[in-house]
């Protein structure tokens, strides 16, 4: 079947496991009726902020949000 | 943290009263204060009453805050009690390993953005630069991610050059699966590893809070350590579905276990720093009551000298009149 070398599509555009199971599951949230479509798409928001740290000074804090500039 | 405010409190307030040295002092600084001031000095009770009165609004305040963080807990609760079904599974195929011996760990300490919730953020501190004295050493790095406010703060101090990501706001909305794994995923694609350590305190009951330490390996230390045997020498018995290899499946699981760790630690120490809180705020209560009471008492003390000293004034000025006549 596949050869060693294949991996798939989503891996060699850079994604993790953990980016296509996060689709997948949005995918599946996105199948719902109304009222429970709504409560499944609220536990979906991300919110942080993080910095990376180059030799002990913090750069600029980049936010992950899904309602920025709250 | 309250407690300091308190003892804080505790030492403004000696030497304005003076009027007699209260039992019970919690701090010998405030006793030496007080010997060069014994003796009668008749005081405002407004002060007294000053105090008092800050004194209750901080017991309201702080009684209030321990509701809220009951309520807050109860919520949190049952979710990270269910979460530890989801790395259950890869503990008892992967085995744990902490004292695994690699060349790049990452340490990834996870603490509360808010404080006066107790001591739990620096037993989680102490941990992780535990750890790092544990995994330093030739030709090994130790590198720590730091998710919140408060043990970024502590550990800046002295262990910044080592810091290679900080997370802040990370509790603004409720916690969920999606943020967490978002969080895995930008550190996956940041650090380097070989074993992540995840540092975090575990939610074991309402006043009882452990630092624990979960251990995720990277997919190529599995390799390796499969071929040793152990728990991970038995991966090869297993069948493989589909057209992945067992280096893929590693990975991805590898990836998924982070995710998965992450997310059970993240409620975990939500958790905890609710209990925390709860039990912070209900002894600053406690403190404040007591601290009421022996404001009353002082009270009454200086109002009862005043109204003495009053009435000798009086008595002493009408015999002086009489003695006069």
């Amino acid at each position: 079947m596949a050869s060693s070398a294949a991996v798939p599509f989503w891996r060699t555009a850079g994604m993790t496991y953990i980016t296509y199971s996060n689709i997948c599951a949005n995918l599946v949230r996105n199948c719902l009726k109304e009222p429970f479509k709504a409560e499944a798409l609220s536990r979906e928001k991300v919110h942080f902020s993080i910095s990376k740290w180059a030799g002990g000074k913090p750069e600029k804090p980049i936010l992950r949000s899904d309602t920025p500039g709250v | 943290m309250a407690m300091a405010v308190f003892r804080r409190e505790g030492r403004r307030l000696l030497p304005s009263i003076a009027a007699r040295p209260i039992a019970a002092i919690r701090s010998p600084l405030a006793s030496d204060q007080e010997e060069g001031l014994l003796g009668v000095r008749s005081i405002s009770t407004q002060v007294v009453r000053n105090r008092m009165k800050s004194v209750k609004n901080i017991q309201k305040i702080t009684k209030a805050m321990k509701m809220v963080a009951a309520s807050k807990l109860r919520a949190v609760q049952g979710r990270a009690e269910n979460s530890r079904g989801l790395w259950q599974p890869f503990t008892a195929l992967l085995g744990d390993n902490p004292s695994i011996d690699v060349k790049k760990s990452v340490v990834v300490t996870l603490s509360s953005d808010k404080g006066l919730c107790g001591g739990i953020n620096s037993t989680v501190v102490k941990v992780s630069r535990a750890l790092y004295k544990l995994n330093a050493g030739p030709e090994k790095e130790v590198k720590f991610v730091i998710v919140g406010e408060k043990a970024k703060a502590i550990m800046f101090r002295d262990s910044k050059n080592d810091i290679s990501l900080t997370v802040t706001e990370l509790n603004k909305n409720p916690l969920n699966y999606a943020q967490v794994s978002v969080l895995a995923d930008d550190i996956l694609k940041n650090v380097e590893f070989d074993a992540l350590r995840i540092v975090y305190n575990k939610f074991h009951s309402v006043v009882a809070f452990l630092p624990t330490v979960a251990t995720v390996l990277s997919p190529e230390i599995i390799e390796k350590e499969s071929e040793v045997g152990g728990k991970l020498g038995e991966l090869d018995s297993y069948e493989i579905e589909g057209g992945e290899t067992k280096g893929e499946i590693l990975q991805n699981l590898a990836e998924f276990q982070f995710s998965c760790v992450m997310f059970n630690a993240v409620l975990e120490n939500a958790c905890s720093e609710m209990g925390a809180r709860m039990s912070a705020m209900d002894s600053s209560s406690r403190n404040a009551g007591e601290m009421l009471d022996r404001l009353t008492l002082t009270y009454n003390r200086t109002r009862q000298a005043s109204i003495t000293t009053e009435l000798i004034e009086i008595i002493s000025g009408a015999s002086a009149l009489e003695a006069a006549k």
